[in-house]
């Protein structure tokens, strides 16, 4: 019979070398060598005149190594690492250097809302074993900024001494593999304060997440301040105390572009627009109109999108909130348009008459007349599936952005039509399915999208299922959801993190690990890492989860199935 | 069984936001404020209790500090110009019923009482003339639950706390004695704050139960100054364990909110941890493949047949259940895992040299581990497996907590026991987050799907029993197993969620879930409300777009 202690000592035994980083970088050789933090650890900069929030960041990432104190997650938390203290070297500066001339130097908030094929996040990191300095060299401050989140993620605490135990560590051109990495939050349903997001976007950073999609109205509550347009929050949000002024966003945007983080704002048109009724009852549709027949979820409402003036209207709301954004795309929405609602619609219909279109044909002309605003505007705009598969809207610019969510299947169809994806299946990485029925007087009632999706279950998703190599290119990448009927800032961190780290290592990592075997196969030496930057988030005050007892995060692999 | 579900109400209040409903009221239409000098009376009460002094001074500070506004569209602004024309309530007094004489005893002693002689009812009169209001009752745990149920009546507006349904009368008392939440302590640990915390939250709906499972597989945080080896080496860490210290503080803050603490610590499976500090009595610690010695891992459970590990159990749980002033201990019972003792050598050799084959052996650990409760005064816990597993000679005074299914209910009755229904099929909060074992990415929750509110709302507590078996039935509780759950997630789980359970077992089933004049949304989102207000994280039912519009989210608008 095996001994308890033998079955933790064969555990270790199996420990791979590096457990801490997440994403996995995809070029890796590292050791298994104590290296310590000097007292006097600085991180330097080889070039003049560096952007303020690279420097920000240095300050940050200094900030965080001190106040991680983070014990390794093994029996112990790291007594048995304090033997080789001693004879260990100390690390005393790191260094930042940028490969190319120090006078092309931008802001990371620029680099960050770069077009998406031309940003630039590869960096390479050397920490050796000798005390002599570390290096972080990249093409851009973006890049550098990338390097020092995974600097960050190598240091631990044991008895007030800061130490890896990864030494030496060489990571060569680490760079994602795919270019959109992201997480979606609606802050309709339910409203989140300023704080909550930037807490969110911290979290995001550490991860390497690169795009905040900011579903910011839907039928529910309208939370954004529109300047030409004030009426719309002062009839749609929740409160005045319950929505974003136009301070407000750009804070949040200014925020997660120091960060590496791209914004693009999402206001969904033309369904999930029942709030708009609060303040231009003659634009909606079948406004409060009973719910089951006319809408997916309460309460009942549609932009009346076959009228001119409506039209007009949406695209004058959205190009002046775009118009303050820096990102180079924007949604428009434009999933689950009730045609019931519309069919009902006496004023849709006498349109429709009139003009002799079809529903979907008016919509066309709609889209040509928001997407134009914001073609105008320089903007990429982006759209959910229907607008492609199910709408047969022909005026969709070639270059739209296509989120695919109602099934991971779908994603062939929609590059068969030859636009770029971005993976956002219900199936994988809705992180609202699971938490049962939210409507009430429906007690049998379960989630639409049952069962809850495991970060396991999440990270199993292959973005490239069914996808042609010719369309590879087509893939832009990612992101993990939350639609908020269930949640709010009490169980946003809970809900969320360390859940939608999972597609973070999936965009960024590909398909294959540093040491070359496949990462999904490998699933089993995923957990321990991900422990890993749970843990770290917690210690930075983000409340993610427990994924399993304690006893199995301190023992790798000893609770897999 | 009685199902008391009297609702003596002349208008339909949607506002209003009682939980558990009161099994007797009625409100009115106008509108009261509280005076800034409002004061809660007790003089007519000799000698208050400490506990009730402190109680006082809570509710007086939760009226201060709710600021709740009404969940209605415009937060309760319409209700300004009749504000404006409102009595005042300028003070409540408390008053025990005439039947009451000298000294009158604390809420912690009350609540600790035994369970079928604990006096939880109390009426509650709020004039709308401004003249006082009432509370009064047979115990001094009755004033406490009136008091409960006044911090409930008001709503923030500007500053102005006030309630629109003047007169209110309400006359009150449970259905079921037994109204618990249970909390794993053992797969996660949680920090002695967190426990306060959820004690409070416990306590807004009038529960009566703390089940604290305490030890598990994974960790013993519980330090016994007897056996020290235990947390020493079983506990995640040294900071991570509750002391004697911890576990006085916690029993006195439940007593003193009318909550009783049943301890568990759960035998003879449920204990490989134990092996950490004594391995002797142990068998299999670790063994691998997990699955196939345990449920989840490690694997590792007591040896009961062996004299010693009998005697050590006993011991241990003699040491631990003296210091808890409860009547009522958990020694578990459930999951045993049979393959585990089959190739552990030291039980085949007990189990030979004694003859006894390893349900007789049981029985006779069972029975000793029970003695020495009984001893000690204590009535012994266990869950359905000890009765509907194994043939054994348990105290018919056990009492059995249902777990497995709904369904099983039954046949613990059919054995005479009284239950505690604790269905997973309902009640188990932890169900719907998916797999947790690693390396196992199509594994899903075990006891699939998420159990809503609602869901659990739905429960008879006394389905397929007879009359008689109905009598048996000594309430319910919502559980915690804390695999995937640690103070992060304990509040947003747990909250409002427990809530359902706690109102089934107060006003009785088949409640008012399809009910027009009282639906349960509003009165949940409400206490959810309230609860965040009191620094409880309950998390949002539904858009706060529906929580604003009682009835219009439902699958019947």
């Amino acid at each position: 019979m095996p001994l308890f202690i033998t079955a933790i000592v064969l555990a270790l035994s199996a420990i791979p070398c590096c457990l801490s980083i997440w994403p996995i970088p995809r070029s890796l050789d590292s050791g298994n060598q104590i290296l310590k933090l000097s007292g006097s650890f600085d991180i330097s900069i080889n070039f003049t005149n560096p952007p303020q929030d690279l420097l920000d960041a240095v300050t940050r990432t200094k900030y965080s190594i001190q106040t991680d104190q983070l014990g390794r997650l093994t029996v112990g938390r790291g007594s048995s690492d304090s033997t080789a203290f001693g004879s260990a070297k100390t690390l005393r500066t790191l260094m930042l250097a940028l490969e190319q001339s120090a006078s092309t130097a931008q802001p990371i908030a620029t680099e960050a809302v770069v077009a998406l094929d031309a940003r630039d996040e590869g960096y390479s990191l050397s920490v050796p074993l000798d005390g002599s300095a570390g290096v972080v060299s990249a093409n851009t401050t973006l890049g550098l900024l990338r390097g020092l989140s995974t600097f960050e993620q190598l240091w631990y605490t044991y008895d007030g001494t800061i130490y890896t135990n990864y030494a030496p560590l060489t990571i060569v051109n680490d760079s994602p593999a795919y270019a959109y990495r992201g997480f979606m939050l609606d802050t309709a349903r339910n409203f989140f304060s300023v704080s909550d997001i930037k807490r969110t976007l911290d979290a995001m950073y550490l991860v390497k997440i690169n795009t905040f999609h900011w579903h910011i109205t839907d039928s529910q509550s309208w939370p954004i301040q529109v300047v030409q347009f004030p009426e719309l929050a002062q009839a749609g949000a929740y409160s005045t105390n319950q929505s974003y002024t136009p301070n407000d966003i750009q804070d949040v945007v200014t925020y997660a572009g120091e960060r590496g983080i791209d914004v693009l704002v999402e206001i969904d048109t033309p369904g999930h627009t029942a709030i708009i009724g609060a303040s231009h009852p003659e634009y909606v549709a079948c406004y409060l109109s009973d719910w089951i027949t006319f809408a997916g979820e309460p309460p009942a409402g549609q932009l009346r999108l076959a009228d001119a003036s409506v039209a007009n209207f949406t695209a004058a709301v959205l190009a002046a909130v775009a118009e303050t954004l820096p990102s180079t795309m924007f949604s428009t929405g434009g999933d689950e348009l009730d045609t019931a609602c519309y069919a009902a619609d006496g004023p849709t219909q006498m349109m429709l008459n009139e003009s002799g279109r079809t529903l979907f044909e008016a919509l066309d002309i709609f889209t040509s007349t928001t997407h134009g605003a914001l073609h105008a505007l320089g903007k990429t705009a982006v759209v959910w599936e229907e607008m492609v598969l199910e709408y047969n809207t022909t005026t969709l610019r070639n270059d739209t952005i296509v989120m695919v969510w109602i099934s991971s299947d779908d994603a062939a169809a929609v590059v068969q039509k030859g636009y770029r994806i971005v993976h956002a299946p219900s199936n994988y990485f809705y992180l609202d399915c699971g938490a049962g029925e939210w409507i009430g007087n429906d007690p049998t009632g379960n989630s639409w999208c049952d069962p809850f999706k495991t970060w396991q279950e999440s990270y199993t998703f292959n973005p490239l299922a069914n996808i042609s190599s010719a369309q590879v290119s087509l893939v832009l990448g990612g992101e993990q959801l939350l639609w908020t009927e269930q949640s709010g800032p009490e169980n946003l961190d809970s809900i969320v993190w360390p859940r939608a780290a999972s597609s973070a290592e999936i965009f960024w990592t590909g398909d294959t690990l540093p040491d070359g075997f496949d990462r999904v196969g490998n699933i089993s030496e995923a957990l321990p890492r991900l422990h890993d930057v749970r843990y770290r988030m917690v210690q930075r005050g983000i409340k993610a989860i427990r994924l399993q007892p304690e006893w199995c995060a301190l023992r790798p692999q000893v609770c897999d199935g | 069984m009685t199902r008391i579900f009297l609702v003596v109400a002349t208008v339909i209040s949607a506002a209003y936001a009682l939980w558990p409903l009161p099994t007797d009221f009625s409100t009115g239409t106008a509108a009261l404020t509280l005076a800034s000098d409002f004061h809660i009376d007790i003089s007519a009460i000799p000698n208050p209790p400490q506990d009730l002094l402190d109680a006082i001074s809570r509710t007086k500070g939760y009226l201060q500090t709710d600021q709740l506004e009404a969940l209605v569209v415009d937060r309760g602004a319409s209700y300004n110009q009749s504000l404006q024309n409102a009595s005042s309530l300028v003070s409540l007094v408390l008053s025990y019923d005439s039947g009451v004489a000298g000294e009158p005893t604390s809420i912690s002693e009350e609540a600790i009482d035994d369970i079928d002689s604990r006096v939880e009812g109390y009426t509650l009169t709020v004039p709308e003339d401004g003249s006082a209001a009432t509370i009064k009752a047979n115990s001094t745990l009755g004033l406490f639950r009136g008091l409960t149920t006044f911090g409930q009546l008001w709503y923030d507006l500007n500053n102005t706390t006030y309630t629109i349904e003047a007169p209110i009368a309400i006359t009150d008392s449970p259905v079921f004695p037994y109204r618990g939440f249970m909390l794993d302590t053992s797969r996660n640990y949680f920090p002695v704050s967190d426990i306060l915390r959820t004690l409070d939250a416990m306590s807004w709906v009038k529960m009566t139960t703390f089940h604290w499972h305490m030890v598990d597989s994974q960790s013993f945080p519980l330090e016994v100054p007897e056996f020290p080896e235990l947390s020493l080496n079983g506990a995640y860490g040294p900071s991570l364990v509750y002391s004697t210290n911890d576990v006085q503080t916690i029993v006195s803050y439940a007593n003193a909110r009318g909550i009783d603490v049943l301890p568990e610590i759960d035998t003879p499976g449920h204990t490989a941890i134990i092996a950490q500090a004594y391995p002797e009595h142990v068998a299999c610690p670790g063994a691998t493949p997990w699955a196939t010695y345990a449920n989840e891992p490690p694997a590792g459970q007591l040896r009961f047949a062996n004299a010693n590990t009998t005697n050590f159990t006993a011991s241990l749980i003699s040491s631990v259940s003296a210091r808890f002033p409860g009547k009522y201990f958990s020694t578990g019972g459930d999951e045993l895992n049979t393959e585990c003792y089959a190739i552990d050598e030291s039980t085949q050799a007990d189990l030979n040299t004694t003859g006894k084959t390893l349900e007789q052996a049981l029985d006779t650990f069972t029975q000793t581990v029970q003695s020495v409760l009984e001893d000690s005064g204590k009535t012994p816990v266990v869950w359905e497996e000890m009765v509907l597993d194994f043939n054994l000679t348990l105290s018919n005074n056990t009492i059995v907590m249902v777990w497995i299914s709904s369904a099983d209910a039954a046949a613990v009755a059919d054995k005479g026991f009284r239950l505690v229904q604790a269905p997973s099929d309902y009640f188990y909060l932890d169900c719907g987050a998916g797999g947790w074992v690693g390396a196992n990415p199509s594994g899903n929750s075990w006891c699939d799907p998420f159990k809503t509110w609602q869901y659990a709302y739905s429960f008879d507590p006394v389905a397929n029993l007879t009359d008689a078996q109905a009598k048996l039935v000594i309430g319910g509780e919502h559980l915690l197993w804390t695999e995937q759950s640690h103070a992060s997630n304990l509040d947003s789980i747990v909250w409002p969620r427990a809530a359902a359970s706690a109102e089934l077992f107060w006003s009785g089933p088949g409640g008012n879930i399809k009910n027009s004049v009282f639906p349960d949304v509003p009165r949940l989102h409400d206490v959810a409300f309230r609860m965040t207000q009191r620094g409880v994280g309950a998390i949002a039912l539904q858009p706060l777009w529906c929580a604003l519009r009682p009835g219009v989210c439902d699958l019947t608008a």
